[in-house]
């Protein structure tokens, strides 16, 4: 693939790179980003849910390449910047991919490079993207999500046990997650109808042992998409690299995630957006990766769906979307579980702002913030697909009063938690259907996200 | 005093450890007690910057820089301490750490340095520690008390695991543990089965010498 090409770069750049103490490269970070602030003239407007300037995104744009070619990537084993030049920077960008097949047979799908305000649909990704769950009712959550029209694209969940045991990463037990993950992943979307579509895997890879082990022979194949991330801020380590290299030689898609922190060293929400932009930015360049996602942080809450980060995302994936043809996905990452409202309310906020903003592929929903035992399912991803369908080519002024309206409805509520029911109570699990009380109030509130002037397609 | 905590309090905001170390230094040899500057400027002035942290009125780069220059005024006053305190038999062995996801560590330094000046023997592992590196750390070093502490409400479940891990090592019954941090309480402690919480540093002084009263009393 012609944007793989740079790996025995990234290796010099790793081993010869400026050596420099992790916590001096962390203090570089936010000097530098305290002052690309002042530059760029970057404020964040509490008043506002998103951004609706041209000009802001393009501030941001350049403020985030700056950035990138500062500061460059961490690797926390050899000590070193991995630096790359402006032109290198923007030679990488030049050569990435403006759309991707992923899957195969029937249900295949393409994705393609979107804009602010673009009226074509952006791609579905459904899934639990790590939330736990009991490997006995592994493939049935996975089921929900397939069995979705709206969703083109599946990830997984990690599992709680497997075998009947508590497993534990960077061991044997590693390398026999990711195989329960292939088994149980493609019965479900066996039984859903869907044996081609593309999944995002190996979800349960914590280190570089699962994604070696799961996508060797009779494993997860070249046409899904496979994890690889940076660690905030900027920062990378051999096993990243282990997996980068390891995808690269073995031509897989790379899909490259990055959380910058709000609070932590980006700073604020303007910080987090030009780290957001910068780790796209390297993640093209040194993961070499075909699609790239943002969930910024809440330090307290852990989700993305805060005030602040809405605006940061839309910030981002403007600056991104406006600036590169790059395939840019953002995760939808509520406080709220199954069965509330105000789940509902912070996907429809999420797939918005997104939307609007040019993202290529809306991913979700990681419910509860994924950390609760089995509360995640299919049901909250259609609705943030299909919110996604309702946003294309609604404008960003428009979008941004609807979103005001939408965080009314969760803003309150997102340090109280509400956690919801779990996937046994939403749903009926051996049929896989949501259960009445779980579609009324799917039905409730898609019908007050319509009143809103969010005109739902279905 | 008061002109020495607001002096304090801009350095500690300014990131200025030269100046709050040389009005420190004056402030003791102006006769000021050394557990004074700690109780009435120090602890308060910390509790005031975490408070800012937790409305993200700052940020953690802001928080680090507050941190050195706290740590700075705690030498400081460590050296006086130290120079008066004579240096008999150890009173007992603790571990100490501020709980994983947690890089909060000056409350947790200054008990640190007073457990020290009080003759304890003390393995301070620093900040974001990890459960199982407490215990293994208990267990090779053979100490009496394990010493947790947290500035974040989001990482006080770090010390539930603490304390579940040893149950289900059965070695519970080996070692004192205790709490400690800003949104800590004493109902906290007991309702996750610690054997004690102190509210400020002296308090886990005496905590500790309590503790290690029982230990050799059974």
């Amino acid at each position: 693939m012609k944007s793989h090409t740079r790996l025995l770069t990234v290796l010099d750049r790793m081993d010869n790179g400026p050596v420099m103490e992790e916590k001096d490269f962390d203090k570089l970070i936010s000097k530098t980003v305290r002052g690309l602030i002042k530059k760029y003239s970057l404020k964040y407007d509490r008043s506002e849910a998103i951004i609706t300037d041209d000009d802001l995104a393009d501030r941001f744009f350049e403020a985030g390449l700056e950035l990138a070619c500062t500061t460059g990537v961490y690797c926390t084993d050899t000590h070193t910047q991995m630096i790359f030049s402006k032109e290198e920077i923007l030679q990488a960008l030049r050569w990435a991919p403006d759309a991707l097949t992923i899957g195969s047979g029937l249900d295949q799908c393409t994705i393609v490079t979107r804009r602010p305000e673009d009226p074509v649909v952006p791609k579905i990704v459904g899934g639990g993207f790590g939330a736990p769950i009991p490997e006995e009712w592994f493939s049935a959550v996975m089921e929900s999500y397939a069995k979705e029209p709206v969703i083109d694209s599946i990830v997984g969940c990690n599992f709680f046990t497997t075998h009947g045991r508590t497993p534990k990463t960077r061991s044997p037990w590693e390398v026999l997650l990711a195989w329960r993950e292939v088994e149980l992943i493609k019965s479900a979307a066996q039984r859903a109808g869907r044996p081609g579509i593309s999944i995002g895997v190996v979800e349960n890879a914590v280190s570089e042992i699962g994604e070696l082990s799961g996508s060797s022979y009779g494993g997860f194949p070249q046409c899904d998409w496979h994890h690889t991330c940076f660690v905030s801020e900027l920062k990378t380590n051999y096993g990243l690299l282990i997996k980068v290299a390891h995808l690269v030689k073995t031509g897989c898609i790379i899909h490259s995630f990055y959380n910058p922190i709000l609070g932590g060293y980006a700073g604020g929400a303007e910080g987090v957006a030009i780290c957001a932009v910068a780790g796209i930015i390297m993640e093209c360049v040194v993961n070499m990766a075909t699609t790239f996602s943002i969930c910024p942080t809440h330090p307290f809450y852990n989700c993305d769906t805060a005030p602040e980060l809405i605006w940061a995302v839309s910030a981002a994936q403007q600056a991104v979307n406006r600036n590169t043809h790059l395939l840019t996905t953002v995760m939808t990452s509520p406080v709220s579980g199954p069965m509330t409202e105000s789940l509902l309310y912070e996907c429809a906020t999420m797939a918005t702002a997104a939307t609007v903003s040019g993202t290529a592929r809306i991913d979700g929903v990681r419910s509860a913030v994924g950390v609760e035992i089995l509360h995640v399912t299919g049901l909250e991803a259609r609705f943030n697909g299909e919110i996604a369908h309702a946003a294309a080519g609604v404008s960003r002024k428009d979008a941004n009063e609807m979103i005001k309206e939408f965080q009314k409805h969760y803003v309150p509520y997102l340090d109280k938690r509400p956690i919801g029911k779990s996937f046994l109570e939403a749903y009926d699990p051996v049929k896989v259907e949501p259960t009445q009380e779980w579609l009324d109030m799917y039905g409730k509130v898609k019908d007050e996200v319509g009143r809103i002037g969010l005109k739902m397609k279905y | 005093m008061e002109q020495y905590y607001n002096k304090l309090m801009e350095c500690v905001l300014e990131g200025e450890e030269e100046e709050a170390v040389e009005i420190t230094r004056a402030e003791i040899e102006g006769g000021t007690d050394p557990l004074d500057i700690v109780q009435k400027c120090l602890v308060p002035i910390l509790d005031d910057v975490g408070d800012k942290f937790s409305k993200l009125e700052i940020f953690l780069p802001d928080l680090i820089m507050s941190a050195d220059v706290a740590k700075a005024v705690k030498d400081e006053i460590r050296a006086h301490l130290l120079s008066s305190s004579n240096g008999s038999e150890s009173s007992g062995k603790v571990v100490i750490g501020t709980v994983q996801g947690d890089v909060h560590d000056i409350g947790k330094n200054i008990v640190a340095t007073l457990l020290e000046v009080n003759g304890y023997e003390v393995i301070d592992l620093g900040n974001d520690v990890a459960p199982y590196t407490f215990i293994e750390t208990a267990k090779r070093e053979k100490v009496d008390i394990i010493a947790l502490s947290s500035l974040l409400t989001t990482s006080m479940p770090y010390m539930v695991d603490v304390l579940k891990t040893l149950d289900g090592l059965g070695i519970r019954d080996q070692y004192k543990v205790i709490v400690g941090g800003g949104p800590v309480s004493a109902e906290w402690a007991e309702s996750i089965g610690a054997d004690g919480y102190s509210n400020d540093a002296n308090e886990a002084v005496e905590l500790c010498r309590k503790m290690m009263a029982e230990r050799k009393a059974g």
